[in-house]
């Protein structure tokens, strides 16, 4: 569905992409694992365009995504909760919602309405905040808002960047039975994480970055059996 | 009786100031910049529609007309020059000194319109009104009705249309917009459009209630619109209507108690109780604690 070939991104002289190619499949979810530095987030960065790529190639769905700006992107159906939420802290969590829809043209009103009627359904906490400030909800209520805020723009894939950061460990389970809700919805998602006991309960495919680099890419089980892996990430041997 | 009819006399005059103040809010709430030829755009705007009022000869209609299209053109010129090209986080200080040297420029252009250094400036003829004991001068009415609905549509445009929550939204995370797709391309030059129409209103207004215009006009309204933000909170749009409010109030009042020497040094004692109270002013203290941007991009 998503499939990303051989990228390089570089800030100046120093590339923090080396040639990274995957693939993250319908209905599925993908994560991507790996250490600070690694450049994850600057992978998401490039797929949803705010950076543009030195070589190489973005394709959903059979479409060119390859350095196409962060609107155009979003409107061919790629969409990012950004590491730290990102929320606009002045706007209401209604209107931050609203915000997600800026891609959607004004004869579809109808349906944006709708669909904030349907995030209601599945973010509850958000209904009982509409009109508050979103500054003022907490960080996990925040990143709640910013994952129905990107569902508003109506995705095939939705790109998430480290979900868990900064978020209590009951907070973060609560995120996590979301991601798996959505994913049980028929929503692709490749997700990054650095917690990776977390991403084993809702991934199906594992991609390991390192040093701007796939290291090592499989299914949860060959994850499981890695050995350095297990080390690193998984803890203990 | 002297304290209402003051009162009353104070909140006409605090309403023109509350859309200087309103105008230099909506530029630095928004934009987070300081546009300091705001005054000299505003001269440059009366000088315009005095200079073409023997040629178009529409009267008082011709010269509302023409100060506020003159000014918003100002005002967008001043965007285009000194603002849009340092846009970046960065180019706030290039910019605000880029604008000053603008404020020298209008001046100049305006001097030239206007040789003269006292110019009469004709107002809308309403008849004026007795309550009682309490007199209300019918164009400072007017000025005031103005004033309030200006305010009204401001309000609407910015949170019940899409480009007003564009608009808003770009203000306060511009990456996160872009992000999103809901950057607005020219959001600079509408914002200063927009504080160019309020402040063209309030130029009118004023010079209009006065009856004059000097070249000191200029500065003397960056003065008053600065005082307006920097009282009622700075980057608020509420707070700079109150501010606006409270400083006509303040200044009628000081002026009648004390006598109209003293009325100007009320004022800038105000304005330094403030400063030293609540450095953000009445509104503008939750704004200025949230927004770390604002004090890195300032």
């Amino acid at each position: 569905m998503l499939s990303v070939n051989n990228l390089v991104t570089s800030y100046g002289l120093i590339k923090a992409l080396k040639g990274v190619s995957l693939e993250a499949k319908k209905g599925a979810v993908t994560c991507i694992l790996g250490p600070n530095g690694a450049g994850k987030t600057t992978l998401m960065f490039t797929l949803a365009g705010i950076l543009a790529p030195d070589t190489g190639t973005v394709s959903l769905l059979d479409q060119n995504l390859t350095g196409l700006g962060a609107p155009k992107i979003l409107r061919k159906g790629l969409a990012l909760v950004p590491e730290n939420r990102l929320v606009f802290p002045d706007l209401s969590v209604y209107e931050n919602l609203l915000a997600g829809a800026f891609t959607q043209s004004r004869a579809m009103a109808a349906q944006v309405s709708d669909d904030i009627d349907k995030m209601y359904d599945r973010f509850p906490i958000l209904k009982a905040r509409h009109d508050q400030p979103a500054g003022n909800l907490s960080g996990g209520e925040q990143q709640m808002l910013a994952l129905a805020r990107a569902l508003m723009s109506r995705p095939s894939i939705l790109l998430m960047d480290e979900p868990s950061v900064g978020l209590s460990p009951l907070i973060v389970d609560e995120i996590f039975a979301i991601i798996k809700q959505l994913n049980e919805d028929g929503m692709s998602i490749l997700l990054v994480e650095q917690n990776a006991t977390k991403a084993l309960q809702v991934a199906d495919y594992f991609y390991l970055l390192d040093q701007g680099k796939v290291t090592f890419s499989g299914t949860p089980d060959q994850l499981k059996d890695d050995d350095i892996i297990k080390r690193a990430y998984l803890g203990g041997g | 009786m002297d304290m209402l009819q003051t009162s009353i006399d104070g909140l006409m005059i605090g309403s023109t100031y509350a859309l200087l103040g309103l105008s230099f809010a909506l530029v630095f709430g928004i934009m987070r910049r300081i546009n300091l030829a705001f005054g000299a755009c505003l001269l440059f705007g009366a000088s315009l529609a005095i200079y073409l009022e023997p040629i178009l000869g529409w009267g008082a209609w011709g010269l509302f007309f023409v100060t506020i299209v003159g000014v918003a053109l100002a005002s967008a010129y001043v965007e285009r020059l000194c603002f849009a090209p340092h846009s970046k986080r960065h180019g706030a200080v290039t910019a605000m000194i880029a604008s000053f040297a603008v404020w020298m420029q209008l001046d100049e252009i305006s001097s030239q319109l206007l040789p003269q250094r006292t110019h009469a400036f004709q107002g809308i003829e309403v008849p004026n009104l007795w309550w009682g004991e309490v007199f209300v001068r019918g164009d400072q009415l007017l000025h005031f009705v103005i004033a309030l609905v200006s305010i009204l549509v401001l309000y609407l445009l910015l949170y019940k249309t899409r480009l007003g929550l564009l608009i808003r939204a770009t203000a306060d995370s511009p990456e996160t917009a872009h992000l999103l797709g809901a950057r607005v391309p020219w959001l600079g030059f509408i914002i200063f459009l927009l504080a160019g129409i309020l402040g063209g209103l309030a130029a009118f207004m004023i010079l209009s209630a006065d009856g004059y215009v000097t070249p000191l006009f200029g500065l003397w309204s960056t003065f008053k619109g600065l005082i307006a933000m920097i009282i009622g909170g700075v980057g608020s749009l509420t707070g700079a209507v109150i501010g606006g409010l409270i400083l006509g109030l303040v200044e009628t009042h000081a002026g009648a108690v004390l006598g109209a020497e003293f009325r100007d040094m009320v004022t800038f004692g105000l304005v330094f109780l403030v400063l030293i109270i609540r450095p953000g002013g009445l509104m503008g203290v939750k704004i200025y604690r949230t927004d770390s941007l604002a004090q890195e991009r300032v």
